[in-house]
């Protein structure tokens, strides 16, 4: 691996997650009143450390908080009344950041969705497969940097692949 | 291939289960039930197919699709197409 195209890999530990559904007939922009922020109608993260909604279907978003509380699920659930069913993903999932200059590259060499700047920037977002294995991805700056969460029990695998894509860049 | 699903844009067909002919209707009664699940018509040209983006945003949706060239027309969620 040069310099040129250093990747940088961490695991994320501590996070809330939680898989957030909106009930039939609710519209996105009423989950945001609830929540007090405008969450994409498509594939797309907006929000900040304390709570993001990753866009992963028609209504439906991940929820991310870098701080939860022990009961920081309830509590989403709770402003979300009538409106989603939450389920607590905090454990379900494994959340790897991936920066560096050669991020994009790796990316680009497992996902089948074009990465390049002028389409995929901050806030995009994907639901898609990396090497067979299930990913959400999102980019979260321009350096650039990518968060990719991943099945708890796929973790081994996906960092496997990141270290041997990453030494042929 | 590549199919445009309306949620995630373009993907590869490997993100989709295929499941065909998305013109059968549910029948009301029994009459009519077994061409309902099992009869599915395999036409060379253009139709509307069902296909499920299982590895996306895991929504059925309904492509219309040239079986002799797989050029698409278009793609809608399967639940917007049977309003
Ligand atoms: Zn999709």
């Amino acid at each position: 691996m040069s310099a040129a195209n250093s990747v940088v890999i961490t695991e994320q530990s501590g996070l809330g997650l939680a898989a957030v559904m909106s009930r039939k007939g609710v519209r996105p922009a009423a989950i945001g009143a609830a929540l007090g922020l405008a969450p994409s109608e498509g594939p797309g993260r907006v929000g900040d450390a304390r709570l993001a909604l990753i866009g992963t279907g028609p209504g439906t978003w991940l929820a991310l908080t870098e701080a939860p509380d022990p009961d920081w699920s309830l509590q989403l659930a709770h402003k979300l009344t009538g409106l989603a069913s939450v389920s607590d993903q905090s454990g379900g999932y494994m959340v790897f950041r991936i920066g560096g200059n050669g991020a994009r590259a790796l990316l680009q060499h497992g996902a089948f969705i074009d990465f390049h700047p002028d389409v995929f920037r901050q806030g995009s977002a994907a639901t898609t497969v990396i090497a067979h294995i299930g990913v959400i991805l999102w980019q979260r700056d321009d350096t650039p940097t990518f968060d990719v969460a991943t099945f708890r029990s796929y973790a081994h695998s996906f960092r496997r692949w990141v270290e041997t894509t990453a030494a042929a860049l | 291939m590549r199919i445009s699903c309306p949620y995630c844009g373009d993907r590869d067909a490997h993100e989709f289960v295929h499941r065909g002919d998305a013109a059968p209707r549910r029948p009301t009664s029994d009459d009519g039930f077994y061409d309902y699940v099992y009869l599915r018509d395999n036409i060379a040209g253009p139709m509307r197919e069902h296909w499920y983006h299982a590895q996306g945003c895991r929504n059925w949706i309904v492509v219309a699709r040239d079986t002799r060239n797989h050029q698409m027309s278009g793609a809608v969620l399967a639940r917007e197409a049977s309003r």
